[in-house]
């Protein structure tokens, strides 16, 4: 007879060793990988002709291209704190949801790096921002919060890919040992770094494995910071206040738990996952996005207040965001990532796939308009009245956003297809557990 | 037997099974003992002694002299190598240092945390002996191992074979050692 714990492994790690995956895979598959070529195609655009096939000029030399990265940013960090609280918490849920959330924030952190790398005009001379000994003799300029920025996403990335990695090994080890053909088992084999499953190596992995997830959550905090920071730390209006980390952390928590929430409905629709990510996970997932887009629309009230106390430049700013050319993006922000969220007072919603999908793309989507609003609408109330103006994307940069969730999509694609979204080795330690007690 | 063995293996259907087989060794006086199982076992981890205290300490000191290279580095680049006067504004400005001092010394705690994870397991390796002993790989699945080392000092692999078929395994086998 078999013992269940095995019956967990071979469900899930039968996803990715079967033959074939289905041909809504493909279709998806093909779409995002449209969506890529699309990236690559306004990627060459702005490295060959330059930063004028967009829409960014005086006083809007932040575009789309800091909309987005702000925005992918977001989702990164509040996938990755999910992950790395559930990591810490030894909850049951974290057994079926960190995992893809580790894999969510990765990919987020791959998409925001490509903003300000091609932000810079000159992409290929990125490396000028590091200190290296250059036949010039000048050193980057570190009291600029654009050199701080290197370190962050550099840093963001290789940490949550770790945390992703660390966590992934002894799940790598068990597709080595149960793949079908040898080139799978070799490919798994190289990657699980000859992992034992001996008692040595599982000491030292929780312990490595808690102490990146601990290493993750200061660094998202300073690296949303880092974010908010470079807003903050310019004379603009309404840019110019401490209160800007605040912000960008707390909606970037809701963003990510929103988005973390729609790849786990997703998921277990499309993979039929229900066992390892129940009813009881998405439900709290939904809590959390309600707390957090209560949160989110505290500091909206926060900002406002702030506004008022400072008054002057700074609440005819914040007035003009609300009223100005670009209110309907303020006010959509608060409608999509404060007021939709509250459908998740009903338990029904919560558990609905449809309620599901609809407030993770809700939220999503207001979250960016917010950063929209505060990027482009913050900017047109300077000191100066000669530089009030508009701005609006080009075709070119609609393209390099779109492209992006396209890489992002793939990526989760792939990722799906290949590797084990759900931890196995912690569902088989829970199954066992839930036997013997 | 002639060829030379890495140990001895027994192999085990349950957790409990392989934790009392565990303790049965020690208090046999085998010292050289490795358990595999499919997920972590904390208790067959204290009955064996393992002590992961090294990687906390591998990454605080790590992070540390991250923090001083980078705000070293900093310092001497803005202050000493390449002084800029940006409207008065002090050289040393250490508060807008102190971002990336702290944002580098995570990245050098967490990358040393994965190599010292790695050199202390002696990982990556692509082959080890305990591979070739036949259904070994369902310790990825539902099976748990224990194994006895040659090196131990009171090996003797009859001896050994026999001892472990006292605690009523699923089956015993020979680890051939690799060349």
């Amino acid at each position: 007879m078999e013992a269940p714990t095995h019956a967990v492994t071979r469900r899930i790690a039968e996803i990715p060793l079967s033959g074939h995956f289905g041909w809504k895979w493909w279709i998806a598959l093909l779409i995002s990988t449209g969506l890529v070529l699309l990236l690559g195609y306004t990627l060459a655009a702005v490295t060959f002709i330059g930063v004028g096939v967009w829409g960014v000029n005086i006083p809007f030399v932040w575009g789309f291209d800091l909309i987005n990265y702000a925005w992918w940013i977001g989702i990164a960090n509040g996938a990755s704190l999910f992950a790395a609280t559930l990591v810490l918490r030894r909850h049951d849920l974290r057994t079926a949801v960190n995992r893809f959330a580790e894999g969510v924030a990765f990919f987020a952190v791959i998409c925001a790096g490509i903003f300000p790398i091609f932000h810079l005009g000159r992409p290929w001379l990125f490396y000028w921002v590091f200190p290296y000994p250059a036949t010039f003799e000048v050193w980057p300029q570190f009291r600029s919060t654009l050199t701080w920025d290197f370190w962050a996403i550099s840093t963001h990335a290789i940490v949550t890919s770790l945390l992703w990695y660390v966590g992934l090994i002894p799940d790598l080890a068990t597709l080595r040992d149960r793949a079908r053909t040898k080139l799978a088992q070799r490919i798994y084999g190289v990657f699980a770094l000859g992992w034992r499953g001996s008692v040595w190596h599982w000491a030292y992995h929780q312990r490595a494995y808690r102490l990146v997830a601990i290493l993750v959550l200061p660094l998202i905090l300073i690296m949303q910071s880092t974010v908010a920071f470079e807003f903050a730390v310019t004379l603009v209006p309404d840019w110019h206040e401490t209160r800007q980390p605040l912000h960008f952390v707390a909606t970037g928590l809701a963003q990510g738990l929103s988005i973390v929430l729609l790849v786990a409905v997703l998921l277990r629709w499309s993979l039929r996952l229900e066992r390892y990510i129940d009813d009881e996970d998405i439900d709290l997932l939904g809590k959390l996005v309600l707390a957090t887009a209560l949160v989110s629309g505290y500091l909206y009230l926060d900002e406002i207040a702030a506004a008022l106390l400072t008054g002057g430049k700074a609440w005819e700013a914040i007035y003009h965001r609300m009223t100005g050319d670009y209110s309907g993006l303020y006010w959509t922000a608060i409608v999509y990532s404060v007021l939709i969220p509250q459908l998740f007072w009903l338990k029904l919603a919560r558990q609905s796939v449809i309620a599901g999908v609809f407030v993770g793309i809700s939220i999503g989507v207001g979250v960016w308009f917010d950063r929209f609003s505060i990027i482009i609408g913050g900017l047109q109330t300077d000191y100066l009245p000669s530089v009030w103006r508009t701005y609006s994307p080009t075709l070119s940069e609609t393209g390099l956003f779109l492209g992006t969730i396209g890489l992002f999509a793939a990526l989760l694609l792939l990722f799906v297809r290949f590797l084990p979204v759900v931890s196995m080795f912690e569902s088989r330690h829970d199954e066992h557990e839930e036997k013997s007690s | 037997m002639t060829e030379p063995l890495y140990g001895i293996m027994a192999e085990f259907g349950t957790p409990k099974a392989l934790e009392n087989a565990v303790k049965a060794s020690k208090l046999a006086g085998y010292t050289k003992l490795d358990a595999f199982s499919p997920f972590p076992l904390s208790d067959v981890a204290k009955v064996l002694d393992v002590r992961t205290r090294a990687i906390p300490w591998i990454a605080f000191v790590a992070g540390l002299v991250g923090a001083a290279i980078q705000y070293g580095s900093q310092y001497w680049m803005n202050a000493v190598d390449y002084p800029i006067n940006v409207g008065g504004r002090p050289l040393d400005s250490w508060p807008a240092f102190i971002p990336s001092t702290l944002i580098v010394a995570i990245l050098w705690a967490g990358l040393a945390t994965l190599l010292g994870l790695l050199l202390i397991l002696r990982l990556p390796r692509l082959h080890h002996p305990v591979f070739a002993v036949p259904g070994f790989e369902r310790a990825s699945g539902d099976r748990f191992f224990l194994c006895i080392s040659s090196d131990d000092p009171l090996f003797e692999p009859g001896a050994a074979w026999d001892f472990l078929q006292t605690l009523s395994p699923q089956r015993v086998r020979e680890v051939p050692a690799c060349g």
